[in-house]
């Protein structure tokens, strides 16, 4: 088998001293879309923020394409390919869209490619180039969601890690959303992607892992999952 | 009547200009990391003395002194991010720690130039003699001077935010810390630009200051704490808002002078500091979230 593009190797990470995250491990095949599911306040951010970064490791290892990435800072994990599009977008609210976008262009290796990024995001996301002129904070919340995703796809990394895109908007939106991260995984896209909800994403995802209370209780393909409703009544409450 | 307005006006233009100087670095140091600097005062001072020292006491040309006045400023800056800010970012408590820490380092810098220039007031070589006739009112060169420096000093650092890589990054940082470092920047280095821009525009306000007073180890005090009260009646971390209202303060307070007083000039200014923050808690360009650059 090959080398898997991310790996998450027996991790433990949390906050104040209490680890939120228990030897966890993980892998994501090149061209993956694999889903994290699971109660709110049992990891899932956590994981995330661990993975780039923001949140230091109390133990084990993050590999990406067989680099360690796990001793370096923020900046660096992103340098190296990991996209993290946070829970609630965290734009920066009194830039414009385009002001946002760039942001996403920072780095040198992202910036020298800048132009046709944003070519790539715009037709990908065309409410975006509408809106480019408009101050981030005055959006809607589907539009925000738009932004943070666009923001993150204009980083050019190889790894996109979708925080709860379903967060908070409403269901027309949630499905243009997930239309997008569909097209994004057709495009060759790896996308690890953390919800609440089974539902949205047991026919899109590759692979499903369950995490409760730190650790994966169950894994596997997302059809599995809906045959098993023992785990989903344990779990996720049916 | 009208020479005593344009005598107002342009006194007060300058006084909230040099207020202006030393309070956009502040605002920038609060917008970006939270922290209020409690050093800014001793930094400012600190500038003042290392023009004097470099024109005065070495004989050297004065610009060279307003130069090696804004390097040491900056440099004083980059030592409070090594050694207060930067020990203290992951603590808890930050906004108090540092509050106490760079108290500390303010008293240390106020010594320091106590040992080294000693307490008497020394007057300060960068300035220019002269002054210009409009309608019968003397407007000293000196004051035209600092005006038009403060005015450039504005415009640049509003140009650096806003069309420069690392100011566009200053101001992501400033508004989400955690988003800018997931866009790839290095918060560190944005916080020691900050702190370093922030000394090196402190050390220029020193000069400008001193330039119409006297130097002294403590005379950096007053004009701090007024960039204080001007930031909070701006709302905190709003440079913009900032700027506006050092001007409006300066205005305020030449009139204030003219009107009822020089001794009433600061007390009107903490009056008017009461009565926004009671009708404005926010700040007067705040929004009621808090507004960063």
């Amino acid at each position: 088998m090959a080398t898997p593009l991310l790996t998450v190797d027996a991790i433990s990470a949390g906050y104040l001293g209490r680890d939120v995250l228990r030897e966890l491990s993980l892998e994501i095949a090149d061209g993956a879309l694999v889903a994290i599911i699971g109660p709110n306040g049992h990891g899932k951010t956590t994981l995330l923020r661990a993975i780039s970064g923001l949140l230091p490791l109390h133990g084990g290892r993050v590999a990406l394409g067989g680099a360690d990435i796990h001793r370096r800072r923020p900046d660096e994990i992103v340098a190296a390919g990991i996209v993290h599009v946070p829970q609630g977008d965290m734009l920066f609210p009194e830039m414009t869209v385009l002001e946002n976008l760039q942001m996403g262009a920072y780095l040198p290796a992202a910036a020298a490619k800048m132009g046709e990024r944003l070519d790539e995001v715009f037709a990908l996301l065309p409410k975006l180039a509408e809106r480019r002129g408009q101050v981030a904070s005055t959006l809607s919340g589907g539009e925000r969601r738009m932004v943070g995703v666009g923001r993150g796809l204009m980083t050019g990394g190889r790894l996109l890690m979708l925080d709860e895109p379903s967060l908070g908007l409403a269901p027309i939106v949630i499905d243009q959303i997930y239309d997008v991260i569909v097209r994004l995984k057709a495009s060759g896209r790896t996308i690890l992607l953390v919800e609440e909800s089974v539902a949205r994403v047991v026919d899109k995802a590759d692979r499903i892992h369950l995490l409760d209370n730190g650790r994966f209780v169950w894994q596997g393909a997302g059809g599995e999952l809906m045959s098993r409703p023992e785990i989903l009544a344990t779990y996720l409450g049916g | 009547m009208s020479e005593v307005i344009v005598q107002i006006v342009a006194s007060g233009l300058t006084i909230g200009a040099m207020y202006a100087v030393s309070t956009i670095g502040l605002s920038l140091v609060y917008g970006s990391l939270g922290m209020l600097n409690m050093a800014h005062g001793a930094i400012l001072t600190f500038g003042g003395y290392i023009a004097y020292y470099i024109a005065t006491t070495l004989g050297l040309p004065p610009l060279l002194g307003g130069l090696a006045a804004v390097a040491v400023g900056a440099l004083l800056g980059l030592a409070v991010y090594i050694v207060a800010a930067q020990p203290l970012l992951r603590s808890r408590s930050f906004e108090t720690s540092i509050f106490i820490a760079t108290i500390g380092v303010g008293t240390v810098l106020e010594n320091v130039m106590l040992k080294l220039f000693g307490a008497y007031p020394l007057p300060q070589p960068l300035a220019v003699g002269g002054d210009l006739e409009i309608g019968g009112v003397h407007i000293p060169y000196q004051n035209i001077l600092i005006l038009a420096i403060s005015l450039l000093l504005m415009a640049a650092v509003a140009l650096l935010l806003k069309r420069t890589r690392i100011g566009r990054a200053v101001r992501a940082t400033a508004q989400n810390r955690e988003a800018a470092q997931l866009m790839g920047v290095r918060v560190g280095t944005v916080y020691a630009l900050v702190l370093a821009l922030s000394g090196a525009l402190a050390a220029i306000s020193g000069i400008m200051i001193s330039s119409l007073t006297t130097l002294s180890p403590t005379m950096g005090a007053d004009p701090m704490l007024k960039a204080f009260i001007i930031c909070v009646v701006a709302g905190l971390g709003n440079i913009y808002g900032a700027v506006v209202s050092a001007l409006l303060l300066g205005l305020l307070e030449a009139i204030a002078q003219y009107v009822v007083g020089v001794r009433f000039g600061f007390a009107t200014l903490l009056v008017l500091v009461i009565v926004v923050l009671i009708w404005r808690p926010y700040g007067l360009f705040g929004h009621r979230q808090v507004v960063r650059l």
